[in-house]
């Protein structure tokens, strides 16, 4: 008789072993439409963000991709079909050196059965895209970036902790075409503390002016355990007055609109052709799979997040391990699909509606969708129900009454 | 033997509990083992708070002049809101020892109390006490006395009760100045209730004095103010440790246990008789305790969901504490807006704040307290009147003829330099200037009369911040008034929020209704249209608040691991929603109207 030892992993107090991505995708395979890599390394932590990322920590690169690409290979396995795109974001996936970015390209491409044509998008810190990780980027198979552009004004990117030299935007750009990557998108934030119509305008026309072929315009939000949020609280920023961000965003779609560009969803825009089809597998209840510490996945009304702990996200067998595990009902995911396909400015069919509002229990769905109407928050256009202009706004005030 | 009955009046901290312990401890009736500071006051929360509030008689023997006295100290509540039940107790006594801090001098309580013992025929004996602070001025003081009670300066006697000076002579004083109790008038059995509490084992116990006949364990007797019979079945004295006696005679005071459940059957004043052998007459100054302070209590955590639970547990430390003290009265309140609570009536607002504090410490429920208000009598066209506590009770406005209010005598004595504020401030309030009076050089004695509404609303810290803290007040009850008052309705989009209606004079009915209006304002969140916040008496609209629509509320992002978390926030925003009050199509959080309503 030998001595067992048990080893737990975890709270030695609980019997059960926390859940790994094993339990959901470890044995057959599935049909997946995207793919998300977390690369969580950032020089600097941004006022605003609540993203996963960890500071300072260039030594551990190695390390982390020698496991991230082993996670690829491991998830990969499980893939039964081809992936419209790959999003790799953080974090700053462009901090990497570019001899472990261009490693973890490499894995992507091998081991993921990737379309013709898959959107491939990497979010990139304007200052670290280089002319050489461009090139690296180009090489990988990397054909679309997302640059977190946020302000051109210097005195704005500070009230927001961003360290980046706005100049440093129209370089990135230009290197990333150079290396042949020419769908770029910019990520604009509206409503900066101190920040004034014409500030705002200043810094759309200077977007525009890259010709990026996407862009995000989001309303600055105080997420909660933020310092930014912090500050907000101790009344150290004051909050542009909701009447101003208002008129930002009002004059925002007309701008663009009459510029030629489609407002596909409350807060994106993108050229003809050019929406962003990994946000629309989110968006439309595609199923994604997720790499990395704190990514989160999806599959058939399955969600999960990886746990954001950059040491230890795997389990010994390189599964990631688990938090926020959760199988949705009939009803959660009929009002999840109707919180972000009511944000899409397609809107949903109404023969796709009726099977999220007919069953019992949604009388309050029904109820909230006539007073919206009525309210002049959506309205019915061409077989479909969507939100107004006006709901675009507000969408909050009727969307948590369709949840 | 000699019988001396008397009390201990002061104004508050001027040492009055130290120096009955003081005297106590002189007559060696208090073993220095069991000495507990302040004997007299048996309540940590008088105790903390530095003051007396239920009354009880001790009995210690002392020798002068070569003969036996029996002196009979009677404890008096003391603040103004028991201003009844200290003249009660008063009306027990022959004499009063009148304490005056060596160096703070007369304050508004001294003249007050002062007023009552004379008014009550008592003999004073002036102490003036605290002569060891380095701040003691007893010739100063000696004269204020004398120029504010008539008391010549020369009778003053000195002492501290702190280290035991002068004592020995305040003892022989009560002996040799106060009267001797008056023969009876009767020989039938009369004898005055000056005090009552409730004791877990023994149930109520009386306080009282004997004047005529004697009280005796056995006797079925009459309380002549309820009508109510029962059976002695115990009598004894404090000594100050209490010990059973068979009868208390004439003049004698101590306690008396009848079987007695709740303080409810008791009324301080009433005169106690035999059944079989009543007295004619009951002795004077009998009252019924009148509440004068209203306000409401609601469980404090039934802003976060309206736990039927916290209410019960409410109820539950309202009816223990009631069986202690019957002179405050409660009833169920629910409001559509603010759920289940209690409608409170006090007599005054030390009263309501020892009430409350009691509630919390002893019930172990944390309650949210609205601010208080008067009763009104409504005077009507048909010549009828109705008194209401409450705003919401208020009878149709065709029918009124006139609104009264209480108004009170407020005596004020402050340092000359803040004379000016003061009377500024009493003139904001609608007080009558009634006289001013030169107390010494650098204090004045000020009397007004004011609507007691006007007292209970943030007086008495405007009159301490005014003075830097030497200002005092004492108040009285006088009478209801007719005056300019009208009920103000809250409105929000047009609908009337009954729970947030007040009656007000209507000088002040504007900024009275603007300071709630930007409460209330602060409260409610911007809907998808404009909210007009509205004031009104009668259809006439006196003040306006606006909460702008909502302009903007959307989540900007969505990322893929952001929608579980959307989801949530949105699902919590409906939940909010759901729990609120919806008024005129407005949704008002219950924390809204608490914020509005609750005493600051």
């Amino acid at each position: 008789m030998g001595l067992t030892l048990r080893q737990f992993d975890g709270d030695p107090a609980s019997p059960e072993p926390p859940p790994t991505l094993s339990s959901i995708i470890g044995t057959g395979a599935h049909r997946f439409d995207a793919a998300y890599l977390h690369v969580p390394f950032c020089f600097h932590k941004c006022h605003y963000c609540d993203f996963y990322s960890v500071v300072d920590a260039d030594d551990q690169q190695e390390s982390f991709i020698e496991r991230l690409v082993g996670e690829v290979e491991l998830q990969a396995r499980h893939v039964s079909g081809p992936l419209d795109s790959v999003f790799m974001g953080g974090g700053t996936p462009t901090l990497l050196r570019p001899e472990l970015l261009s490693r973890l390209l490499e894995a992507i491409s091998t081991h993921l059965p990737l379309s013709d044509g898959c959107e491939w998008t990497v979010e990139a810190n304007p200052e670290t895209v280089t002319p050489e990780i461009a090139e690296v980027l180009a090489a990988g198979g990397v054909n679309r970036a997302s640059i977190g552009c946020q302000s051109f004004s210097p005195r704005l990117l500070r009230a927001l902790e961003r360290r980046h030299d706005p100049a440093s935007v129209p370089r990135a750009v230009e290197s990333l075409r150079r290396a042949g990557i020419g769908s770029c998108s910019l990520d604009l934030i509206m409503g900066i503390p101190g920040s004034s119509m014409a500030d705002w305008r200043s810094d759309l026309e200077q977007a525009i002016a890259l010709e990026p072929d996407h862009l995000s315009c989001y309303g600055l939000q105080y997420e909660p355990n933020t310092p930014l949020a912090a500050k907000l609280a101790r009344g150290r920023v004051e909050a542009v007055a909701q009447e101003v961000e208002a008129g930002m965003y009002e004059w925002t779609c007309e701008r663009l609109r009459t510029a030629g560009w489609e407002q596909y969803e409350i807060s994106n825009w993108a050229r003809p052709g050019r929406c962003c089809r990994h946000n629309l597998v989110y968006w439309t209840g595609g199923s994604w799979l997720a790499m990395g510490p704190s990514a989160a996945g999806h599959l058939d009304g399955v969600r999960w997040r990886n746990v954001p702990r950059h040491a230890s996200w795997q389990a010994g067998d390189g599964w990631p391990l688990l938090e926020d595990l959760e199988r949705l009902d009939d009803s959660t995911r009929h009002g999840e699909q109707l919180m972000l396909e009511l944000r899409l400015n397609r809107g949903i069919e109404l023969d796709r509606l009726d099977c999220m509002v007919q069953g019992d229990g949604c009388e309050q769905r029904r109820v909230a969708i006539e007073t919206g109407r009525r309210d002049g928050l959506l309205e019915l256009e061409s077989g479909r129900l969507r939100l107004t202009a006006r709901g675009r706004l507000l969408a909050d005030s009727l969307l948590c009454q369709l949840v | 033997m000699n019988i001396r009955n008397f009390s201990i009046i002061a104004h508050i901290d001027h040492g009055k509990s130290t120096l009955a312990d003081r005297l106590l401890q002189e007559t060696r009736a208090v073993d220095e083992r069991k000495h507990k500071d302040q004997l007299l006051d048996s309540m940590d929360l008088e105790r903390e708070r530095g003051i007396t509030i239920k009354a009880a008689a001790v009995t210690v023997p002392w020798e002068f002049g070569g003969e036996h006295y029996q002196l009979n100290f009677i404890d008096t509540p003391g603040h103004v809101d028991f201003t009844y039940e200290v003249s009660r107790a008063l009306t027990a006594c022959e004499g009063a020892v009148l304490v005056v801090d060596a160096a703070q001098g007369i304050q508004a309580q001294t003249v007050a109390n002062a007023y009552l013992a004379v008014e009550n025929d008592l003999e004073l004996i002036p102490v003036i006490n605290k002569i060891d602070l380095p701040a003691a001025d007893p010739v100063r003081v000696a004269m204020e006395i004398e120029q504010v009670l008539g008391l010549p300066a020369e009778d003053c006697i000195q002492v501290s009760a702190k280290t035991g000076e002068g004592i020995r002579e305040l003892l022989d004083a009560i002996c040799e100045k106060l009267p001797d109790p008056p023969a009876p008038t009767t020989d039938k059995l009369r004898a005055l209730i000056f005090d009552s509490h409730y004791d877990d084992y023994r149930g109520v116990v009386v306080s009282t004095r004997v004047f005529d006949g004697k009280l005796s364990v056995g006797q079925k007797i009459l309380m002549m103010g309820t009508g109510r019979p029962w059976t002695v079945t115990d009598l004894g004295k404090n000594t100050p440790f209490p010990v059973q006696v068979k009868e208390l005679g004439t003049n004698e005071a101590g306690w008396m246990v009848a079987s007695i459940k709740t303080l409810g059957d008791v009324r301080v004043g009433d005169t106690i008789t035999l059944q079989s052998d009543p007295a004619p007459e009951a002795l004077p100054g009998y009252e019924e305790p009148k509440q004068m302070v209203f306000c409401d209590f609601y469980p404090a955590t039934s802003a976060g969901g309206g736990k039927k639970g916290d209410f019960e547990t409410l109820r539950e430390a309202m009816e223990r504490l009631h069986i202690n003290d019957a002179s405050f009265t409660y009833e169920v309140q629910h409001s559509e807006a603010l759920g289940f609570g209690f409608r409170c009536g006090f007599l005054g607002l030390l009263h309501m704040d020892i009430v409350q504090e009691r509630i919390e410490r002893e019930g172990g429920v944390e309650i949210v307290q609205t601010a208080p208000t008067v009763s009104y009598m409504i005077d009507l066209k048909d010549g009828s009147s109705v008194e209401i506590q409450n705003p919401a009770d208020l009878p149709d406005p065709n029918h009124i003829e006139g609104i009264r209010e209480p108004i009170v005598k407020l005596e004020m004595i402050c340092p000359e330099d803040n004379i000016g504020d003061l009377m500024k401030l009493c003139d904001a309030r609608r007080g009558i200037f009634k006289s001013q009076q030169y107390l010494s050089e650098t204090r004045q004695i000020l009397d007004f009369e004011l609507p007691l509404a006007e007292i209970i609303y943030d007086f008495y810290d405007k009159l301490k911040s005014i003075t830097r803290g030497y200002g005092t007040m004492d108040y009285e009850i006088i009478g209801y008034r007719q005056d300019n008052l009208s009920k103000v309705s809250i409105m929000v989009n047009g609908q009337p929020v009954e729970a947030l209606s007040l009656i007000c004079h209507r000088s002040n009915a504007e900024h009275r209704s603007r300071a709630i209006l930007a409460k209330l304002r602060k409260q409610i969140d911007r809907h998808q249209f404009e909210i007009a916040l509205q004031a009104a008496i009668g259809g006439k609209i006196i003040a306006r608040e606006t909460v702008k629509a909502l302009r903007k509320n959307v989540t900007a992002k969505c990322y893929g691991g952001d929608i579980t978390r959307k989801r949530k926030l949105l699902e919590k925003q409906k939940a909010g929603k759901q729990r609120m009050k919806t008024i005129g199509s407005v949704n008002i959080p219950q924390e809204a109207f608490m914020a509005v309503l609750e005493q600051e």
